[in-house]
């Protein structure tokens, strides 16, 4: 039986350990104070992190990205060679150069092997029972698939990519999209100009995963492609009310979901140190910091130099 | 201690031995097969190779090629046993091929002569004229070493050291056999290019200091088996081994970011290996880089990297090294300049790309000690996992290219190559490359302008130094701006035959832009923050 220490016991991190408990993994679940309320079959709770890795060589990271550093610092000098991690966090560090979580493990901690899990399924969904699938990316070939057999399940489908900063990325850059196909919507813009924005944000999602260090390609899977639809679908979903909020002009936006302006603005600061043109992405980071509104920056798209299509 | 290399001889046979038996090995698996089957497509895919080179080398010898054709038709008519025979009279007739020696008695003239050569490379003309003392002394001045010189002495005697130099001249095994004689350091093994062994006195030298012969036009599988497998044996055994990770020099006059990992990868396979036995002597890699302030070989260099010829076979070889007059020449100018050669010692560390201590410990980031071993573990056991290794490798090879960055010396000749090449660039912005380079020669650049942008560069510089990001030569961090650029032309006046750079009035005209390019180019991997302090300074 294999042994997991699962790190962040949100609602994220629980469900995930009830679903390695599920394929028959013993499960630590570490929080920051030991997990309350009723645990999932098979899941200890703890709050020792240190404890927790000297008993496994395997380790889930379900914290946001906000919280990642401080868990990391803490954790450490528990942290040996044998160690396989993977993170869930979405988005970017935040601070003068931002990172993505993999990066931040790879200079925080003496770890290797990384990888991350990505996709539209979500604490809600994997727990509802309905059949969803997530992607684990990562360049170490058995990390991933062990990662994918004590994950997949009935309900649950585990693909594997080898390129995980292109997941990573990918992942990062979906929901931004999303907010601009939100605001879009708001706006009344119509179908077709719905469709054309969603067509640009691929392309877009394209070009910056693959000038960020991903492949091209990666960004049409579950973690870009398959996360931005589930969001333009599901019309409740938090990236289309901050685009919503942000349309109706809401200065407050930013403070509302802190998360996405962090990840608009440090994605945003890493398109512009590699020199790439990312104008949807640009857009949002700057509605978000109020110093553009949504017509402005509609009208700012579309009047863009004629160029081809890409 | 003393170094392993010493007795290299009395195991010489030995690793003949254990490395055919280990290429066979590896080969009789050779395309997913069995054998004979398997050597069958081995003799096959050499034959393959050599036949497609040696059409395409123009006055050849006829006689080997014909004896490949006649493999090649032999080849399904052979039974099992003459198959693997074939197979492994050619791996023992490439190992010994390849196989160096190594002489105690050479090694210890060596160490007496090779300053002395140098000296007179470095300085001919003064030589003769008597002053060698003067020369010797001058060479130590001349080149600076620097780094980690001391830690990595202690680390020869606790485990093996593997010198992953940058490389931009077929001057750098010689300058950096001098570097570690200097040093103190122990002598290593290397392969070198076959084309350097065509100076019979340098070859000499080389065959009896432990260098083996690495014939870079042999594409096929066998061939590189054994060359790989005779440099993982030779590491196995403890010998302090040298591998330019670069692969060949840098065309471009940039650090070079994309490595072979082949190479870089025996280190790995070497330290499991070594597990696997219950020897747990460290393997130690140790970034170097080599900074010129004028490339021996530039104009070549260039030329090759502008014609794009990506293909190893149809770059050259052995341009500028063959002819000791050039040699001199270039010393004696290089000699004279104000700049020095720098060679530079990164920290070392595991193959696994962590930093090592003094005492040979890995180090995480926050400073604890790693069992290196666990790396190696599944479910608390060493376990095989080629795919695993093979990005323990690109992380390794990452490592050692950011090495090379944070050790690169930027040189008055580089600074001053990259400010005028970005005038032009601005100057005819939207035009690429190839078409800056035709349309350049004969430009002016005001010398105050660049005197002034000049400063605004450096400024940008000194912060990506104090931030470890790169290392600034001297001159180029402390000297008015003037100074730095009237020693970048007094260096490209003294050696190219037509300088990148020369002063006309109150102006620099650019005469080669094409060495100018090679010069500028050093500074690539940090261009796109340079511009920016650039475009903020005029503004």
């Amino acid at each position: 039986m294999s042994t997991w220490a699962v790190l962040g016991d949100g609602t994220w991190g629980r469900a995930l350990a009830g679903r390695l408990a599920a394929g028959g993994a013993s499960v630590r679940l570490v929080g920051l104070a030991v997990p309350s309320g009723p645990l999932p079959e098979g899941v200890e709770g703890g709050a020792d992190v240190r404890a927790a890795l000297a008993e496994t060589e395997r380790v889930l990271v379900a914290v946001p990205i906000s919280a990642l550093d401080g868990l990391l610092r803490q954790a450490a000098p528990a942290f040996e060679g044998h160690h396989r991690v993977v993170t869930t966090a979405r988005g970017l560090t935040t601070g003068e150069l931002p990172r993505r979580a993999t990066e931040l493990v790879l200079s925080a901690t003496c770890v290797r092997q990384t990888g991350v899990l990505a996709g539209a399924a979500d604490a809600e969904a994997v727990e509802s029972g309905h059949p969803v699938a997530v992607v684990v990316g990562s360049a170490f070939p058995g990390w991933a698939r062990e990662i994918q057999a004590a994950l997949a399940g009935p309900r649950m489908r585990v693909y594997t990519n080898d390129d995980p900063v292109g997941v990573e990325l990918a992942n990062a850059l979906a929901p931004l999209l999303a907010v601009a196909l939100g605001a879009a919507r708001a706006l009344g813009v119509g179908a077709a100009s719905e469709a054309t924005a969603l067509t640009r944000a691929m392309a877009e999602m394209d070009r910056l995963v693959q000038r960020l260090g991903g492949r091209a390609g990666t960004a049409h899977g579950l973690a870009g492609l398959g996360v931005l639809v589930d969001l333009a679908l599901e019309a409740r979903s938090t990236a289309f009310d901050a685009g919503r909020a942000l349309a109706g002009g809401d200065r407050a936006a930013g403070d509302r979901w802190p998360e996405l302006r962090d990840n608009a603005r440090g994605l945003s600061l890493r398109a512009n140190l590699a020199g790439v043109r990312a104008p949807m992405l640009e857009t949002v980071a700057a509605m978000f910091e109020g110093r553009v509104d949504a017509a402005e920056a509609l009208a700012t798209l579309m009047s863009r130099a004629a160029r081809a299509e890409d | 201690m003393q170094p392993p290399i010493f007795q290299f001889n009395r195991h010489r046979d030995d690793i003949e031995r254990e490395t055919v038996v280990r290429s066979l090995a590896s080969l009789e698996t050779f395309g997913g097969v069995e054998p004979p089957r398997s050597w069958q497509l081995v003799l096959n895919d050499a034959a393959h190779h050599e036949i497609r080179r040696l059409e395409h080398s123009p006055g050849g010898d006829r006689a080997p090629l014909d004896a490949w054709h006649r493999l090649a038709r032999r080849l399904t008519r052979m039974n099992p046993d003459e198959l693997r025979d074939e197979v492994h009279t050619r791996c023992v007739q490439i190992v010994r091929d390849v196989q160096g020696h190594f002489d105690r008695r050479v090694y210890d003239v060596a160490t007496r002569l090779l300053p002395v050569g140098l000296g007179v490379l470095f300085k001919g003309s003064d030589l003769i004229a008597g002053e060698g003392a003067e020369a010797l002394r001058d060479l130590s001045k001349r080149i600076r070493i620097e780094g980690e010189v001391e830690t990595i002495r202690r680390l020869a005697q606790r485990g093996t050291l593997v010198v992953v130099p940058t490389h931009s001249s077929n001057m750098d095994s010689i300058v950096l056999g001098w570097a570690l004689m200097e040093a103190d350091l122990p002598p290593v093994t290397y392969g070198a290019g076959k084309n350097l062994f065509s100076n019979p006195v340098i070859a000499f030298f080389m065959r009896n200091l432990g260098a083996y012969r690495v014939d870079r036009r042999l594409k096929y599988s066998l061939y590189k088996e054994v060359l790989k497998t005779y440099s993982q044996v030779l590491l196995e055994r403890g010998y302090h081994s040298l591998f330019f990770p670069g692969g060949t020099r840098s065309r471009s006059g940039t650090v070079e970011r994309k490595l072979k990992l082949g190479l870089l990868g025996s280190a790995l396979s070497a330290t499991s290996e070594r597990l696997r036995r219950g020897d747990d002597r460290p393997i130690f890699v140790v970034p170097v880089t080599i900074n010129y302030p004028l490339v021996l070989e530039a104009e070549g260099l260039v030329e090759d990297w502008l014609k794009e010829a990506g293909q190893a076979q149809y770059l050259s070889e052995d341009d500028d090294f063959s002819t000791i007059g050039k040699l001199v020449m270039y010393a004696s100018r290089v000699l004279r300049l104000d700049t020095s050669v720098s060679i530079r010692f990164g920290r070392p560390m595991d193959v696994f790309g962590n930093p090592v201590d003094a005492d040979g410990a890995s180090r995480g980031p926050e400073g604890t000690r790693l069992r290196r071993e666990r790396y190696l573990y599944r479910d608390g056991r060493p376990t095989d996992d080629p795919g695993r290794d093979e990005e323990y490798t690109r992380m390794l090879g990452r490592a050692v290219g950011d090495a090379f960055l944070r050790e690169t010396v930027i040189l008055p000749t580089q600074l001053v190559g990259w400010l005028c090449l970005e005038r032009e660039r601005r100057l005819a912005p939207g035009l690429d490359l190839f078409a800056l380079l035709r349309t350049t020669s004969g430009d002016v650049h005001p010398t105050t302008a660049l005197h002034e942008d000049g400063d605004w560069v450096r400024a940008a510089l000194v912060r990506m130094e104090s931030a470890g990001r790169l290392r600034l030569d001297p001159g180029v961090r402390q000297k008015p701006m003037n100074e730095v650029v009237d020693e970048a032309l007094r260096s490209f006046d003294s050696y190219h035959l037509r300088p990148a750079l020369e002063r006309r009035g109150d102006g620099i005209v650019v005469s080669d832009p094409k060495l100018l390019f090679f010069y500028g180019n050093r500074l690539e991997p940090w261009a796109e923050e340079l511009r920016r302090a650039l475009a903020a300074g005029r503004a």
